[in-house]
């Protein structure tokens, strides 16, 4: 059952602020997917929530050829999937709509939510960290920009403090002869992903690697970069055999816990299996693109 | 035929109640609300096992809000069950008194103005346990220095089942070919939309008014009267709506007896309504098995022994546990002529929810394990598995030696027309599979453990001045479209359209007793009393139809989309409405009404008619991750005369969500005792996008037994389902599933076991 709380309705991000800054014993909810959920489990019983679902100035999806794309966080995982700019520009955020959870939930939940509620499970930012993107996020006292690999904590832990709210997460523009992709393991095709992993991959002119991007769904406390992996793709002829160590190495470098849904085996196993695929497909357009 | 001159059945109708429930009018128990009316909330064990020492009700007494609370103290504590004919197997308090056998089973309940009051009462309950030693796997229990679940239950062993015929043991003589497997089938959660739930309203008259979420109204009215020592006909139940029962809505829960006891104590309606997580953990679940099974066959594929073992986990109580040892032995069986066949069973007692029945009532269980032995034994003889099955298969007028006679039969063109279409896919890629599983189902059971004196089914019909009709029946439309069933039946009958029957069911003071909707019993049973009730009418309305129109007795008349005439010359007659005016005021202004009733009698231990079905699931699986991707399920299906084409569809597609469900998602993993994934998220249900393609072959057969030829058709549908994948895994890459549900992890421990083997 859901305790009894003071509900706020900000009209400005302004006074959003205000109002977050003001009361203690607070929380922030815009779609409420994730926060219903904590809410009814009883996990959180605040005195107060701020809505910031009718705060327009955070909604929004900007994109400039320089600049690269911009993305509100009040914006919808819906408006995210049904943009076309998004599916022209960076199709693998919206192959990751289209199976996140449902079409309901797609519709209320948002980009900022998902990012401030820092599931490691989530979808979002493994595919967002894999592209390269950044963070904003504020209080009444300022603003703050970050990696949005470094933005991430713990389990449900950002470097957000009491007060701050996600305000936007950018994206770079593609770089030329790049790809990127992903995937989670699961039952369903919708569901949760058991464990995920997304994969960029930049090539030189010459066709070797000149950047990769490895980045792992669940297999720790917060999305997880595989660095070692990437570097040794760097500067080299990308072939199946890379694929397949790398993969390797991802799998060695997870912290995946097991629960009913898989063991720890299970677990770093498919973790390999899905970067070596990913790594590939990534790969694969880039060879493509322009 | 004759059989196919319908004017109604056979035409596809939209249920009757579909558009009350897409538009939010249709009253669930959920939506009764009472003046007066308090809310309940129960008080579980956190234990599997322990003695209840003490309970303390004094500090939640105190908090403003609260009207009682209840225990074991305030009822009058008695031992209840479904099987009432057999004192021992009435083994649940559903408040004890003594002591607790699962995390879950409820020790307290509290009424209150609010919910939330309710809620915060429960914390303020003070119980005094000793914990016991627990045991929670059927292989534990049934040992020796096992605890004790039930005083005087030896071994823990609740029921035993012995089936056989033919001589064993000289059928392994003479087979060529012996195999033998162990399997494990896991539990299943019923997953009603419409999680259990109770509005009690007792009033100082002494007359208890439950509104209820049940599969049988009947079923609750005599239970719940038993165990508040109140009269039958002094309890009234009423359940309009349903929101699916699936097997697990026919016991009493514990929102009908905790918000009755505390009704009954305040003179005050209370309503309980089970969370989603009370639901998973405390209501009760598919049988989970273990499967002992040893095949003997002939180089031919001839089948002439087998012998099976079973144990299953019966949890803390018997529940209908026992009806489901006995079918999975007996459609362990089916659909295939054993020269010999013998099977024990045993339902052992563990810490643990109990299991009951549910949707197959134990066959899809043992057609897990018989299909895909059959299968592994074809490949290792190198035999057509179609072949081995139209070989062995039932036809029609077989008997199954001392258990059931078979009326009609449409096994061998189910077969048939699953090799066609198994044929026409041709070659399939790499590491993807079609398997087959074929079954049969009952048509209702013959079983009378309730020891009903009522018949099985009843159905009342009464006829408007207009024409139109209030039909009464007992049977219970838990959203499987029964009530639509029964109007089209009616409306054939009487020679009226659908829209002129008003259905009445869920209601025991207006509606005539019926065993209600489990076993696949309801089109059949009481369809059948429909049928006689609108004969009864229709015989009467046209006695007034010969004296108003004049005819030669030897004419025989008849009534078909309301025009009363004569057979041999239809345009002769009259108008149905100006019958039933006529007839209103040569019988002193009496309505025209009808009785039907049904009771099965000759027609062996099990059930008076079976259905057959053979399904074929096409699956691709992923060997790296394991991953079951299914691609289509195909179902050839003997119903004998379908009555509703599509109702029949939406039965098939419930049945495959939830078959397929069973076979690869849906697991209920506990840990000392605990149920690890009671919620949406952690435990997995196909939801509609998801859904592969299913589609249907319909078989034409006719049942002598059945109204209209009919058989059941929903049920039986979940048996093939786990077994045909099974199968198709091992088609695609030659590893036998031996454990439910068939999960990636397992796939690949297969796949591991089997590269060691080639070594």
């Amino acid at each position: 059952m859901i305790n009894d709380f003071q509900y706020l309705k900000p009209a400005s991000l302004k006074e959003a602020l205000a109002m977050y800054a003001e009361h203690d014993d607070c929380k922030v909810i815009c779609g409420g997917q994730s926060l219903l959920i904590v809410l009814r489990q009883g996990m959180l019983a605040p005195e107060y929530l701020v809505d910031i679902k009718h705060v327009n100035e955070l909604k929004y999806i900007k994109f400039d050829e320089k600049d690269g794309l911009r993305i509100g966080a009040t914006t919808t995982h819906r408006e995210v999937e049904k943009s076309d700019i998004i599916a022209k520009k960076y199709p693998a955020l919206v192959a990751m709509e289209q199976k996140l959870a449902s079409i309901q939930t797609r519709n209320w939940g948002t980009i900022g939510g998902n990012l401030a509620h820092a599931d490691p499970a989530g979808d979002l930012a493994p595919v967002l960290i894999a592209l390269n993107a950044e963070i904003k996020f504020g209080n009444v006292d300022g603003e703050k920009t970050v990696p949005l690999d470094e933005f991430f904590v713990d389990y449900f832990e950002t470097q957000m403090g009491h007060g701050d709210l996600v305000l936007e997460a950018h994206v770079p523009a593609p770089e030329p002869k790049s790809g990127c992709a992903y995937q989670k393991f699961n039952l369903l095709d919708s569901e949760m992903g058991i464990v995920a992993a997304a994969a960029s991959v930049v090539l030189n002119a010459d066709g070797t690697c000149k950047n990769a991007r490895i980045v792992l769904g669940n297999a720790g406390p917060t999305p997880l970069r595989v660095t070692k992996a990437e570097d040794l793709l760097k500067g080299k002829k990308l072939d199946d055999k890379l694929f397949t160590e790398a993969g390797q190495i991802a799998s060695e470098e997870a912290q995946p816990v097991a629960d009913i849904h898989a063991s720890e085996e299970h677990r770093r196993h498919v973790l390999g299996v899905l970067t070596k695929r990913m790594l590939k497909k990534a790969f694969e357009q880039a060879q493509k693109a322009a | 035929m004759s059989h196919k001159k319908f004017s109604v059945i056979n035409t596809p109708v939209h249920n009757i109640d579909g558009i009350a429930k897409v538009t939010g009018r249709a009253t669930y128990t959920f939506d009764v609300k009472l003046p007066g009316m308090l809310y309940g909330k129960i008080l579980r064990s956190p234990h599997p096992h322990a003695k209840i020492i003490n309970i303390d009700t004094t500090r939640a007494m105190e908090l403003p809000g609260v009207h009682a609370v209840v225990t074991g103290k305030d009822t009058l504590g008695i031992k209840q069950g479904i099987w009432r004919r057999y004192e021992e197997l009435c083994d649940e308090q559903i408040l004890p008194l003594e002591k607790v056998r699962y995390i879950g089973e409820p020790v307290a309940a509290v009424a209150a103005v609010t919910e939330e009051i309710a809620e915060a009462a429960l914390d303020l309950i003070d119980v005094e346990y000793e914990v016991l030693p627990a045991v929670y796997e059927p292989l534990e229990a049934i040992k020796k220095d096992a605890p004790t679940i039930h005083e005087g239950v030896e071994r823990n062993i609740n029921v035993t089942r012995h089936i056989e015929w033919g001589d064993v043991d000289e059928g392994f003589e003479q087979a060529d070919y012996i195999r033998e497997d162990w399997f494990k089938c896991s539990g299943q959660h019923h997953m009603c939309m419409e999680t259990r739930a109770a509005v009690s309203n007792f009033t100082p008259e002494g007359k208890l008014t439950v509104w209820t979420s049940t599969q049988s109204a009947y079923y609750h009215q005599a239970l719940l009267a038993g165990v508040f020592g109140l009269r039958e006909g002094d309890v009234r139940i009423l359940a309009p709506y349903v929101g699916g029962g699936f097997g697990g809505k026919f016991e009493i829960d514990s929102a009908q007896f905790c918000s009755g006891i505390l009704s009954m104590k305040l003179h005050k309606p209370v309503k309980i309504v089970l969370t989603r997580e009370e639901d998973f953990i405390a209501s009760k679940r598919r049988t989970p098995m273990f499967y002992y099974v040893r095949t003997g066959m002939k180089k031919d594929g001839t089948f002439v022994a087998r012998e099976s073992r079973m144990f299953s986990n019966g949890g803390a109580y018997t529940g209908m546990g026992a009806t489901a040892l006995y079918l999975s032995g007996f459609f362990h069986s089916f659909p295939y002529k054993w020269q010999s066949y013998r099977y024990d069973g045993y339902r052992v007692y563990t810490n643990t929810m109990p299991s009951t029945s549910m949707r197959g009532f134990g066959a899809p269980q043992a057609m897990f394990c018989s299909e895909q032995q059959i299968d592994w034994m074809c490949a290792d003889l190198g035999l057509d598995p179609f072949e081995v099955r139209r070989k062995n298969g039932h036809t029609e007028g077989y008997e199954v030696p001392g258990q059931a006679f078979i009326a009609s039969c449409g096994l061998e063109q189910c077969i048939n027309e699953i090799e066609k279409w198994v044929k026409s896919k041709g070659k399939l890629p790499a590491n993807r599979g079609i398997g087959i599983s074929s079954c049969g189902f009952m048509s209702g059971g013959i079983f009378n453990w309730f020891d009903s004196p009522y018949s099985f089914s009843s159905a009342v019909i009464t006829i408007n001045v207009d024409g139109t009709v209030e039909l009464h029946v007992g049977c219970q439309d838990i959203g499987q479209g029964s009530n639509t069933t029964m109007a089209i039946i009616a409306a054939e009958t009487l020679g009226v359209k659908v829209e002129d029957i008003r259905v009445h069911s869920g209601d025991t003071a207006h509606c005539p007793a019926d065993l209600g909707a489990w076993g696949s019993r309801q089109t059949l049973m009481a369809g059948n009393a429909v049928k006689m009730a609108c004969e009864d009418a229709k015989k009467q309305l046209l006695e007034f139809a010969y004296a108003e129109m004049g005819i030669n007795i030897v004419y025989d008349l008849d009534i078909k989309d309301r025009w009363v005439h004569i057979v041999a010359r239809p345009e002769r007659g009259m108008k149905y409405e100006d019958l039933v005016k006529k007839a209103l005021r040569a019988k002193d202004g009496q309505r025209i009404m009808g009785r039907g009733y049904y009771t099965p009698h000759r027609k062996g231990m099990i059930s008076p008619a079976y259905s057959y079905m053979m399904q074929a699931v096409d699956a691709e699986i992923d060997p790296e991750t394991g991953k079951i991707k299914i691609h289509e399920v195909m179902t050839a299906h003997d119903c004998g005369q379908p009555i509703n084409p599509l109702g029949l569809i939406g039965q098939l597609e419930g049945a495959a969500s939830m078959a397929l469900g069973y076979a690869y998602l849906e697991d209920m993993p506990f840990e000392d005792g605990k149920m690890m994934n009671p919620n949406l998220v952690d435990y997995k249900v196909i939801r509609a996008p998801e859904m592969p393609k299913t589609d249907i072959i319909e078989i034409d057969t006719y049942e002598p037994e059945g109204p209209y030829g009919a058989k059941e058709a929903g049920e039986g549908l979940t048996n093939p389902t786990a077994a045909a994948l099974g199968n198709a895994v091992f088609n695609a890459l030659g590893i036998q599933m031996k454990e439910l549900p068939i999960t990636p992890e397992r796939v690949r421990k297969a796949l591991a076991e089997k590269k060691e083997a080639q070594k």
